[in-house]
């Protein structure tokens, strides 16, 4: 095989590799989109890959009866707020705060000991946790309200956010920095108009993680929300009643749950782009 | 350009998210209803009202004595108030939460109060509102609790006695009378009554009628073991030898795989346990006048508090349950109580013993192909039982039959801290009035089973067959039911609900031995007396003197 | 940028700030009532170190402390490896990079508890999606070892994107450069992996590792939606026994005695690991 035809050879495996690790990926919301559009008596019988249509017909009951409540939008809201809200105060507190851990020298706590410190906020088990939270957002007036599940994820994914921030910020070559202040840039012009932008990747990457890992979260949502501040992880376990999980209803459920987020990832991968960096560097 | 796509988004996701977070307006039923606006109630002449459920318009009619002296057209009597009612999370058409929401506007409209219906998921029920209440939150006015709950709210004195309630002529009536003893004993504690009929749970015996009255089956059966099929069973093992025949076989022309003997829900840290209590009460419960050590006892010696739970009767039963369990699919282990029936449901085993929501799923052709097929009865019971007193085994010239109550039979409860106790009673009073209570039992949808007489049919009860029939009851299927569940309620021996603090941490400890034992890690005897060690050390720990008044008073047991 | 003073303190004390409210309260209560016999609705009694010492011969948790260990060292492992591995594949020029990207980050997005309740039907052993495809009947959650490997299988399909997203997002940090020199003196990808980019994204591998410890170690949603922690207790993680004790038996003292010893745990494991992080970098 020539050279070209030999890179062309790999260029197509890789491709049809990647292809099949995507699928592989996405098998599992097949499967609750297939299950979402059985009959509920089917749920168990249809085997195999439960393709509609070829296995059994598909009816859209199921999300008639989901979306005719108001529950599900209502959640949905709820954490749409909730997660943005978090993102938000995350990267606007938690940036300066990894750029100062990154590129300030701390002598008592030490960088590391900070860092450290950061990263073990995270160590505690969710039951240690809900009693006292409960007990401080009750102390605030804010139980059942979307403002204290946005304090309370806000709190919980803020080291993430530095923690990740900080080593991305690391990783950025000093110089430009340095050239900019001998500009005469303040550091917080230097993070705004240089590290920010140079760091978008993992910017990116750690909105995303914020807003996963609020979007996710169950039993705080559980302990503080009631009528309405439900999200969606307490609207989704409440799938089970007295006779059972039903299955086609975390499935609809789960689907609704899961778009908007990936829309936002879908937009924010825009930013996980090759070459936004390190053009500025040469020379 | 590409700076500005992610914000954007971002941003009409969330006008999205607040728009859709906003909307939802409340209707003020009091106000309309005090100006003589009515859309859920329609009055007569005489007192009574015909209140129309929502959603489903269906009417009911109680007399005004069975509304009680408070209501009347025009008047309002809670006008402005407003509670909150924590309730398992099966929505609007599920069951247990469903009727308070088909009965919430017309609610509404009798005393011109609001009610919030809040939901939870059904396994943080406890959680959420004994944190609550354990850090003084009060944001719930009452819960719609399971009865294993009781001695976590009575204990600390965190919900609130109803008797007066009961005998006043204000609130809507219901009859405590109605209820068999068993039954009332989940609603009361230490002699004072809590709860207000509603659900009534227990397990009883299913099984494919039209399988196994087939002529041709008992040939077969004949044939291949030699002896007369033992139908109708009357003990366990009857159970067995007829599951372990069946097993394997494809019997039921639904599909084409082979079905079982039996399906059971064995999911850990569920309903599994349920299973065990029922099935070993005939081999562990003696009737008798008194409570003893060995009469009418199960769970605990008591004069010491020692645990019960690895006597002999116990290990035999737990030996039964797992060579029952061979009879049925092995992934049963792992399966829950919907997955479990849901193979029954579908034609594949021939026997199923559960709550009442079988029966009631049987009739649902959405999720049923066994609708008119149904056999039921109150467990089987067995020729041997365990003498806890002579400790020794006893041999009976009939089958020891026990009843049982297992399960939630969930029902409403006021919060001790709540500031409009009376407004809570009097909607749980309203769903336990008589027409209300079978019109919850008529339609298995509801969740609420029927457990006392005014549910079953003549002669057991004073039911009306029409009511049953016009919510889609089979009408082969319904009568076995009924009787089934009426002999279950009523029967001459009861196994004791595990009435004390701490039920369903005893029941976890035993529950998780039990998977283990299911799946082979453990043999029976080994099971149970680990159980045993690890309910003496949940007695000391929650304080024995404790434990043991509160059982003593619990069975009844009087030194 | 050696510069200290009140930008310093500007930059980082809401940060930590904020954290400290929110946290230190917990802390101290949990540390507090690990030395009490707390239950509902009775007094609370001092018991000093009586918790711990219930701890010590309670076989249920340390056989919970086996499954959590055993969960730990397996599906980092996988999704530290899995990750890299898929990093390094979508960092190429794909059709379709944005998409293919996007569908990879989708499981992190799918809440726990509905991936529990989901994988049950796909595990379902009479004929599920598993056993359907595969043509197997394999007990994916009636056997106790299978139902550990079907709990780890979730695990890594639910984490390894995150682990993907860190490792791609420092991939595309790497200057372009540094691969051309390189390419002069070979051509094997994996040389240049091992002599370039592993090098240079250690840090961030050491990163994630303490990220995913801290969270595999406090694992609830799934084995508890998935397999209640059974059949038995195979599947019973730290975290959901504590959840048992604390928020079911309504025993809080000894819950947050369970979450303290955790706390120890993983804070000295980090400790361990973040020193060792450190000699790397130098």
């Amino acid at each position: 095989m020539t050279r070209r035809g030999s890179r062309h050879f790999s260029k197509a495996f890789f491709a049809a590799l990647a292809f099949a690790v995507a699928g592989a990926v996405f098998l599992p919301f097949y499967w609750a989109i297939s299950l979402s559009l059985r009959q509920q008596s089917q749920t168990f019988t249809v085997t195999g890959l439960g393709v509609p249509f070829v296995q059994y017909r598909p009816t859209l009951a199921n999300w008639r009866a989901e979306l005719a409540t108001g529950e599900m939008q209502r959640a949905l809201a709820n954490s749409l707020i909730i997660a943005v809200s978090t993102a938000a105060i995350v990267i606007v507190v938690g940036a300066p705060a990894a750029y100062a851990v990154a590129r300030f020298r701390f002598r008592r706590p030490s960088n590391e000991d900070l860092t450290l410190w950061f990263l073990s906020q995270r160590v505690l088990p969710p039951v240690a946790t809900a009693a006292p939270l409960f007990l401080l957002i009750h102390w605030l007036g804010l139980l059942d309200t979307r403002t204290g599940l946005v304090l309370l994820n806000a709190t919980f994914n803020l080291p993430l956010a530095v923690v990740i921030l900080r080593q991305a910020f690391l990783d950025l070559p000093v110089e430009l920095e340095e050239a900019a202040m001998v500009d005469g840039a303040g550091h917080g012009t230097i993070l705004l108009r240089i590290c920010l932008p140079l760091a978008a990747p993992s910017l990116a990457a750690a909105v995303l993680i914020v807003i996963a890992f609020t979007w996710n979260e169950f039993l705080s949502g559980l302990m503080i929300g009631s009528l309405n501040a439900k999200v969606i992880p307490v609207h989704i376990a409440g799938a089970g009643d007295t006779r059972g999980v039903q299955f086609w209803f975390v499935a609809v459920r789960s689907l609704i749950a899961i778009t908007p987020p990936v829309i936002l990832a879908l937009l924010a991968q825009r930013y996980i782009v090759r070459g936004l960096t390190f053009g500025a560097v040469k020379g | 350009m590409l700076r500005f796509w992610w914000p954007t988004g971002v941003g009409c996701l969330t006008v999205v998210a607040v728009l859709l977070a906003g909307c939802g307006g409340e209707k003020d039923r009091g106000a309309a209803a005090a100006r003589g606006e009515y859309q859920f109630l329609a009055w007569h002449d005489d007192g009574g009202v015909t209140l129309t459920t929502f959603e489903d318009k269906e009417a009911i009619r109680l007399t005004g004595d069975q509304l009680g002296t408070m209501f009347g057209k025009g008047k309002v009597p809670f006008a402005g108030k407003r509670i909150a009612i924590l309730v398992l999370n099966s929505g609007p058409k599920g069951g247990i939460s469903g009727p308070l929401y088909r009965l919430r506007p017309a609610w509404e409209e009798l005393t011109g109060a609001r009610l919030d219906i809040v939901e939870v998921p059904i396994a943080e029920l406890l959680n959420k509102s004994i944190t609550d209440l354990r850090l003084g939150g009060g944001q719930f006015d009452g819960f719609m609790q399971a009865s294993w709950f009781m001695g976590e709210y009575a204990t600390p004195g965190f919900i609130a006695p109803i008797d007066d309630y009961i005998k006043d002529k204000r609130f809507p009536r219901w009859d405590p009378a109605w209820m068999p003893p068993a039954l009332r004993a989940l609603y009361t504690w230490e002699g004072k009554w809590y709860g207000t009929l509603n659900d009534s749970d227990g397990q009883v015996l299913y099984w494919r009628h039209d399988i196994l009255s087939d002529p041709e089956w008992h040939r077969r059966f004949k044939a291949e073991t030699g002896t007369d099929m033992p139908f109708p069973v009357r003990t366990w093992q009857d159970v067995l030898d007829i599951a372990k025949f069946f097993n394997g076989k494809n019997w039921d022309a639904n599909d084409a795989e082979p079905d079982t003997g039996i399906v059971m829900h064995f999911r850990v840290n569920e309903q599994g346990m349920f299973h065990f209590m029922s099935l070993s009460a005939p081999f562990v419960v003696i009737g008798g006048d008194k409570v003893t050590r060995g009469t009418n006892n199960y769970w605990f010696d008591p004069d010491t508090m020692e645990p019960l739970i690895n006597q002999p009767g116990h290990v035999r039963a737990l030996g039964m349950l797992y060579e029952l369990s061979k009879c049925g699919p092995p992934a049963q282990s792992a399966w829950d109580l919907g997955t479990a029936w849901d193979w029954f449901l579908r034609g594949k085993s021939i026997f199923v013993f559960s709550w009442g929501d079988v029966g009631a799923l049987v009739q649902d052709e959405t999720r049923s192909k066994i609708k008119g097929k149904l056999g039921a009865a109150i467990l089987p019971g067995s020729f041997d039982v365990y003498d806890m007193n002579k400790r020794e085994w006893v041999k009976l010239e009939t089958p020891n039959v026990v009843g049982n109550t297992v399960g939630g039979s969930w029902h409403g409860v006021i919060s001790a801290k709540s500031k409009n106790p009376e407004l809570v009673y009097s909607l749980y009073a309203l769903m336990a009035t008589e027409p209300v209570s079978l019109w919850n039992a008529n339609n298995g949808w509801t969740g609420v089973d029927p457990g006392a007489s005014i549910h079953f049919l003549p002669p057991d009860g004073t039911a009306d067959l029409k009511g049953y029939l016009a919510a889609g009851w089979n009408e082969s299927d319904l009568k076995l039911y009924l009787k089934a569940y009426h002999d279950n309620f009523f029967a001459k021996t009861m196994m004791p609900y595990l009435r004390i603090n701490g039920a369903e941490e005893y029941w976890r400890a035993l529950d998780q031995n039990l998977s283990a034992t299911m799946v082979g890690t453990l043999k029976p005897q080994e099971a149970l007396d680990r159980t045993a060690a690890e309910w003496a050390e949940i007695t000391r720990r929650r304080g024995r003197e404790a434990q043991l008044k509160q059982y003593q008073s619990a069975i009844g047991y009087k030194k | 940028m050696r510069r200290r003073g009140t930008i310093q303190l500007l930059f980082i004390l809401p940060a930590v700030a904020w954290v400290l409210c929110f946290t230190l309260f917990p802390l101290v209560y949990s540390v507090r009532l690990s030395f009490y016999n707390a239950r509902v609705g009775e007094p609370e009694q001092f018991v000093g170190l009586a918790n711990y010492a219930t701890f010590l011969h309670d076989r249920r948790a340390w056989e919970s402390l086996g499954v959590t260990l055993v969960f730990v060292a397996c599906g980092v492992t996988v999704q530290l490896v899995l990750g890299m591995a898929l990093a390094l594949l979508f960092h190429r020029p794909l059709p379709g990079r944005g998409v293919l990207r996007t569908l990879l980050t989708a499981p992190l997005f799918a809440t726990p508890i509905a991936v529990g309740f989901l994988f049950r039907t796909i595990f379902y052993e009479e004929g599920g999606l598993a056993n359907g495809l595969l043509g197997t009947r394999i007990p994916w959650l009636s056997d106790p070892r299978w139902a550990l490997a079907s709990v780890l299988l979730v695990d890594i399909w639910q984490w390894t994107p995150f682990c993907f997203l860190i490792f791609l997002a420092a991939l595309q940090g790497i200057p372009e450069d540094y691969y051309e020199a390189a390419r002069l003196e070979t051509r094997s990808g994996w040389t240049l992996f091992r002599c370039i980019t592993l090098p240079i994204l250690m840090p961030t591998v050491i990163l994630v590792l303490l990220l995913r410890l801290t969270e595999a170690f406090k694992v609830l949603d799934i084995p508890y939606t998935l397999t209640g922690g059974g059949p038995g207790t195979s599947t019973q993680v730290l975290s959901l026994y504590a959840y048992f004790v604390g928020l079911r038996n309504l025993n809080f003292g000894y819950a947050s005695c369970v979450s303290v010893v955790m706390l120890i745990l993983v804070t000295g494991m980090i400790l361990v690991l973040f020193r060792r992080m450190r000699q790397v970098y130098q």
